[in-house]
């Protein structure tokens, strides 16, 4: 026997729900590139406010439910803490440049490696889940946090979050994959990775995630195809510097953005550059830094061996100019340029010292 | 055969790049970007707009400056290149268009405006653009000797 409700002959509909409408008549069309999220900002739908009163959970546009509780925590409630202007384009790009860290890397390629080279690269597989645990960790806590009204920040954030968790699997795949395993914690999730963590607001949280952290795994990634052994290796690491350089964008884009809005901000964020060069090349933060556990596995596989520490080390040099040349620019893009000709900045003081120790 | 490089030549590698559904995934998929290619003192511009790339044109020096970024080298290097990727199918471990801009004194991407934000448009769409050249491993090509 059904345990549907029977209604009687005479029960009449509500039907009140289909008053409340948000903008009605809405012909959204899809573009070249199919319906995407830039198509359907139609009106009132897409109208981003400066300040979300929007506690509750309801979709921006949406009417509003009388009576509701307050739902989450959104912290974030001001545009200019978490907006980029190119936001629903990127995470269009960020679904649409998917791929599989099963299939779309060809493992076959892979052979046996000499010992030092195979340990070498099962250190840095190592250190790269390690790191890209707090880098999937930390934008999931803000997606959380920030208000419905800016959804296509909190999508891209999403996004985001999936391709880290990508990363962390193809990393411990290539350590699985050869004879080797698993190295030592290197220990990069504490100090300034670590510290990532702690931001008191997005913004901070950007600067330190995704200009500074990000920048430099990407020439990491990058410079993983100089020292791939294989065309699996190859590919997993040009397939990781794709998402990166996406995660890159977002930090560049909302510091323009910040820079253009909130020049009262202007300083605090200039405070967290300076912290970020200072620890940019000591610790374990930074695998093309200065502590052995990295720096030494980078040299052998981009010279070729123990052997070849010295021009492997040559190499690992020019890698971290490259680094620090292509950081420089991005904070010149993000708007905050001034720091390299006021003084403020001693990011080449510390290159030379690396380099010269 | 048709001769790189050449208008033609691109033309040819957009062809099958435009035709061929394995380049859109895998890491590949939409992409949207200006590419410059400086071959020697010849210039072309590669316009991508996504799943495709909508065209390719003969340009001059000053044509670099509205680019996203462009991928310069001498025409043997751009020989050995695409010999390599015939001969393999697909560029081979010393010829992926990233391993090519990090192993030489002289950056193979490189912008005239300098803004990394553009200059990153090549590592957002590394994948894409190797498809494009590993393409060119379906035509037959001839260089001027």
């Amino acid at each position: 026997m059904s345990e549907a409700e029977k209604l009687g002959p005479d029960y009449e509909l509500d039907l009140g729900w289909m008053d409340q409408t948000g903008p009605w008549d809405t012909r959204a069309e899809e573009g070249r590139n199919g319906l995407t999220l830039a198509d359907i900002q139609v009106g009132e739908y897409g109208r981003v406010p400066d300040e979300s009163d929007n506690q509750t959970g309801r979709p921006r546009g949406s009417a509003p439910r009388s009576g509701s509780y307050r739902i989450g925590n959104y912290a974030v409630r001001t545009k200019s803490e978490i907006w980029l202007d190119n936001a629903s384009f990127l995470y269009e790009e960020a679904l649409q440049r998917q791929w599989s860290s099963a299939t779309d890397v060809p493992w076959h390629t892979i052979e046996p490696l000499p010992d030092d080279i195979e340990q070498a690269q099962c250190q840095m597989a190592t250190f790269l889940t390690e790191v890209e645990f707090v880098a999937g960790d930390v934008p999931a806590r803000w997606v959380s946090q920030t208000t419905p009204d800016f959804f296509e920040a909190r999508q891209l954030l999403t996004a985001q979050v999936m391709d880290e968790s990508r990363h962390m699997d193809v990393f411990r795949k290539r350590a699985m994959a050869n004879g080797g395993g698993l190295m030592a914690a290197t220990g990069a999730t504490s100090g300034f990775v670590g510290s990532i963590d702690l931001s008191r607001d997005f913004t901070e949280m950007s600067a330190r995630l995704h200009i500074s952290g990000e920048g430099a795994v990407l020439t990491i990634f990058r410079m993983g195809e100089l020292m791939a052994y294989n065309d699996a290796e190859k590919a997993m690491y040009r397939l990781c510097a794709q998402d990166e350089a996406r995660h890159v964008a977002y930090g560049v884009m909302h510091m323009r953005y910040m820079a253009e809005t909130a020049p009262e901000r202007h300083e605090e964020i200039n405070c967290y550059f300076d912290e970020a060069e200072a620890g940019i090349l000591s610790g374990s933060a930074n695998p093309a830094g200065q502590a052995p556990i990295l720096s030494e596995p980078l040299a052998i596989l981009l010279g070729g061996g123990i052997a070849k520490f010295d021009e492997g080390f040559k190499k690992l040099v020019a890698l971290r100019r490259r680094q620090i040349q292509e950081y420089k620019k991005r904070v010149v893009s993000a708007g905050f340029g001034a720091r390299f000709e006021n003084g403020r900045s001693r990011i080449n003081e510390i290159l030379e010292q690396a380099a010269a120790a | 055969m048709t001769a790189f490089p050449s208008v033609e030549w691109f033309d040819d590698v957009r062809d099958i790049f435009n035709h061929e559904d394995s380049f859109r995934g895998g890491g590949g998929g939409q992409c949207n970007c200006v590419a410059g290619i400086k071959v020697g003192n010849e210039i072309f511009v590669l316009t991508f707009e996504g799943f495709e790339c909508a065209g390719a044109r003969k340009a001059s020096l000053g044509d670099l400056d509205e680019v996203d970024f462009y991928l310069d080298m001498e025409i043997l290097e751009w020989q050995a290149m695409i010999e390599n990727i015939r001969q393999n199918g697909h560029a081979g471990l010393g010829y992926t268009l990233n391993t090519l801009d990090l192993d030489r004194a002289e950056r193979l991407a490189t912008s005239v405006h300098g803004d990394q934000y553009r200059e990153d448009l090549f590592f957002r769409y590394n994948q894409t653009l190797q498809y494009f050249f590993d393409a060119s491993s379906r035509i037959a090509t001839e260089f001027a000797s």
